[in-house]
């Protein structure tokens, strides 16, 4: 596997979810910090049909060396899935050396429930993405509804990702993205649910690091 | 997102925007007066976002009955001098192509912009079109951007070109420049504020064969011209590598494809390379540079081998013996992505991939399977759900026993419904539980595919077509229908927006897409205008009088139009939480649930599921429309 370019010149992350979850704001909040930050951004959304409870994804990538809308095979740095089973789909966008984060509240479709299909173990999930490259998982949703509001998932995934102290731009330039980007009265629960998902994130990389013995 | 926030940006600034929105942008900085269109994924945010705007830049934007009318809008202001454009999804163009061609053949007075949005992969297509060749056949120039950005300043530049050259532009954009995002330097807006001149021009206008002749001629020495300066476009650029004898071609969205592989195999200076951000004509002052100076040359481009196909002619033509890949290393069918870019220059230039794309595959392939189907579902408190759900069951009861209804001289004594379907969310009825879309071939393709089946087959046929589809091309086959006696229930899916593209107005709409007050046309009075006998309205949360309706109309020899007609959940949710109106969600009874899976298996609202053995609804999807309470036999769901 490739070793990884400098964030400076390359940094990609593909975000994973269902249609609804608010995966494409959260990639908009991302491109607009990088813009912020007067780097090059590239990005890549689906809409239309798909948006519709489907699997939906987005890829987001900034960098001096950034140039086509989707991230190449086997080179992001991170893969934030909002879903937990959602982000298996895209493995293969990532390489040993990235880091995937873990909503662990998951979403059940109608195909599991009339039987079509079946939902996996939420650890036989968690296994996958730890054998393919370390693994961050945490209940976002939750913290959400503790932070005030459901809806503010994407902000404890977007703190959870700076959390983790690998994302290259700063908490305060990531903080004016998202209050450029949602309703004034809901910056301040934004907010919060920003820094419950940063803390934790940040904890669990301790734990990871101090169970590694480094 | 909104262009709103644009007005007080200061020149050279830089801002995220999506691809669409760019384009909507760049028209306006280049002060276009009128825009047409009609909803179709990957375009429909360009008009989206600029008929948010228009009135704030003296723009008069409209979404048009159909992408032919728009193309004809757009015309008739370029005809009178004014900066106009058109954008519409790649089949769009099929619909307009009457007009597309025509319009060539006239020229472009004001500056006049087709913009083309294609689907590689076709995400959210009915198949996948290589519009340049639609380009090519009407000698109209293609630019191709390969970002958000580029986008923009491309719109710029073609406005001005067009009208220089006298010749429409087509911007050719495609999924992944439409729907990416790219950091966007913020331009001056032209005020051109220029009156609108009509005159008589029967020379240009009136189809008399020696018109059409004389304006063939004409095109033609328009288009030598541009072909002839088309190397001082600044969106193409040729890099040439020192001493290197290997080159390659990138038009459009591959060229970035093209900078990523070439990064990713520490490449960079050691090949040439030409960008081309026009691919028809192609600048041939520069291809020749590149063919004078490399042995080999590799051409990537997404789709059709377009500039292939012209770079090789002209290569033959100067004589040179220049070797060519092409489309035997590049994927013709679907989008391309790094992946395939690294592999074939890794091989073109000889060198190793550094990314290991098997191991990758094998590593990534077994976790790919693992997560659930979760296949577009129509939304929880779709209206569409409702009116399936009653269609399912009135038509599996005439196919069953036709006898009972009086029919078993037209369907014999059973028989299978057979159910032609439409584009639009509706389409979505393929899937269980209701598997009452058979067909979507195309926009109105129903109704007409119907008047064929009409004559052929003994089974009672359902057409869905949804309203604005109805009004964009189901009103001719309804017309040949009723004059043929064609058999078959028409039903008309109304909720009052194109909902699948983003719930733009549809001429049945009180507003217009500047958020005017607007006349509404109904669709019950073009039915019965169509001679249809058997028209009714039924709102589809009524099960009762739906099944009803569609058992009579069943009975009618020719066609019959039943209007299921409620507004769009979204829409009106959306209008609710405005008014400060949360949905009141509904729940189980568990003491009068039997889980006899009515819910699940016959009606299937996402918001409704089944975990740990018993039948729940998602209070954060359950819209509150109450129909799953209006089905359940048990009555065991209700109000929280």
């Amino acid at each position: 596997m490739i070793g990884l370019q400098t964030p400076v010149e390359r940094f990609d992350i593909v975000i994973a979810g269902v249609g609804g979850q608010g995966t494409i704001l959260a990639s908009r909040i991302i491109g607009r910090a990088a813009v912020i930050a007067g780097l090059k951004v590239r990005g890549s959304e689906l809409l239309g049909m798909s948006q519709r409870g489907g699997a939906v994804y987005s890829h987001v990538r900034f960098g001096t060396r950034v140039e086509a809308p989707i991230i190449p095979e086997g080179a992001a740095h991170m893969l934030l899935t909002f879903e937990p089973a959602e982000g298996l789909r895209y493995l293969h966008y990532l390489s040993r050396n990235s880091l995937i984060l873990v909503n662990t509240k998951p979403i059940i479709p109608q195909t599991v429930s009339s039987g079509l299909s079946r939902y996996p173990d939420l650890q036989h999930i968690l296994q996958h993405y730890r054998s393919f490259t370390a693994t961050i998982a945490l209940d976002a949703t939750q913290l959400a509804i503790q932070a005030g509001n459901p809806i503010t998932t994407n902000s404890v995934m977007l703190g959870a990702m700076v959390g983790t102290g690998r994302f290259p731009l700063s908490t305060e330039v990531m903080l004016q993205a998202i209050e450029e980007t949602v309703r004034k009265s809901l910056h301040e629960v934004n907010r919060k649910a920003f820094f419950l998902g940063f803390e934790k994130a940040k904890q669990l990389m301790n734990e990871a690091q101090a169970a590694a013995g480094v | 997102m909104s262009l709103r926030y644009l007005a007080g940006k200061k020149e050279g600034e830089k801002v995220l925007l999506m691809g669409n929105e760019a384009i909507a942008w760049g028209a306006i900085e280049a002060g276009v007066a009128v825009a047409a269109a009609y909803p179709g994924t990957p375009s429909s945010e360009i008009l989206d976002s600029l008929a948010e705007v228009a009135k704030d830049y003296g723009i008069y934007a409209e979404w048009s009955v159909n992408e032919k009318v728009a193309l004809e809008v757009a015309l008739a202001a370029s005809y009178c001098k004014l900066r106009s454009m058109t954008s519409m999804k790649h089949v769009g163009l099929n619909v307009a192509h009457d007009t597309f061609m025509t319009a060539a053949h006239i020229g472009a007075r004001g500056g006049f912009v087709v913009v083309s949005c294609d689907d590689p992969n076709a995400w959210s297509s009915q198949n996948e079109q290589d519009n340049r060749y639609i380009a090519m056949q009407a000698y109209v120039p293609v630019f191709e951007p390969y970002t958000p950005d580029e986008a923009k300043k491309m719109m710029v530049y073609a406005f001005q070109y067009s009208e220089d050259y006298g010749q429409p532009v087509m911007l050719r954009s495609t999924t992944r420049v439409s729907h990416a995002v790219s950091e966007v330097e913020i331009g001056s807006v032209l005020r051109l504020e220029r009156e609108p001149v009509w005159e008589k021009r029967p020379d240009l206008l009136v189809y008399d064969s020696a018109g059409a002749r004389r304006n063939r001629v004409e095109m033609v020495k328009r288009f030598e011209r541009i072909a002839k300066e088309i190397d001082k476009v600044p969106f193409n650029r040729l890099d040439l590598a020192d001493g290197a004898k290997k080159g390659i071609v990138a038009s459009g969205l591959a060229y970035g494809y093209v900078k990523e592989a070439l990064n990713l195999l520490n490449l960079d200076g050691e090949v040439s390379l030409l960008k081309l951000g026009t691919t028809y004509p192609i600048p041939k002052g520069l291809v020749k540079r590149l063919l004078e100076n490399v042995e080999e040359v590799l051409i990537v481009e997404e789709l059709e081998p377009i500039t292939e196909t012209l770079i090789k002619a002209y290569s033959v033509d100067l004589g040179f013996r220049t070797r060519f890949h092409g489309k035997d290393w590049i994927p013709l069918i679907g989008e391309l992505t790094t992946k395939p870019v690294t592999q074939a220059i890794a091989k073109f230039i000889g060198v190793e991939s550094p990314i290991d794309y098997d191991e990758l595959s094998k590593l990534s392939e077994t976790a790919a399977h693992l997560p659930p189907t979760r296949p577009p579902v129509l939304c929880p408190g779709c209206p569409h759900r409702a009116s399936f759900f009653s269609l399912k069951k009135v038509s599996t009861r005439v196919a069953n026993n036709p006898k009972l209804f009086g029919l078993e001289q037209v369907f014999g004594v059973s028989t299978t419904p057979i159910y032609p379907g439409d584009i639009g969310c509706y389409g979505l009825a393929y899937l269980p539980p209701f598997r009452t879309s058979d067909l979507s071939i195309c926009m109105g393709g129903g109704i007409g595919f119907a008047n064929g089946l009409a004559h052929l087959v003994k089974s009672p046929i359902f057409v869905s077509i949804g309203d604005s589809t109805f009004f964009h091309a189901g009103i001719p086959a309804l017309v040949n229908a009723v004059h043929h006696k064609a058999r078959m229930v028409v039903i008309i899916l109304d909720n009052d927006v194109t909902a699948m593209t983003g719930e733009q107005p549809t001429p049945g709409s009180a507003v217009d897409a500047m958020g005017q007050p607007a006349p509404r046309v109904m669709l019950e009075d073009l039915a019965r205008g169509c001679g249809v006998s058997y028209v009714q309205v039924v709102d589809p949360s009524d099960f009762k009088r739906s099944q009803e309706v569609l058992e009579e109309a069943v009975k009618v020899d020719g066609p019959a139009v039943v209007i299921f007609r409620r507004p769009c959940e979204l829409v009106r949710t959306r209008e609710q939480r405005r008014q400060g109106v949360l949905p009141k969600p509904y729940t189980v009874d568990q003491s009068k649930c039997t889980k006899c899976m009515v819910c699940i298996n016959s009606f299937g609202c996402p918001a409704i599921y089944k975990q740990d053995k018993v039948i729940q609804i998602d209070p954060t999807l359950c819209t509150g429309c109450g129909d799953c309470a209006q089905i359940c036999p048990l009555k065991a769901i209700v109000r929280v």
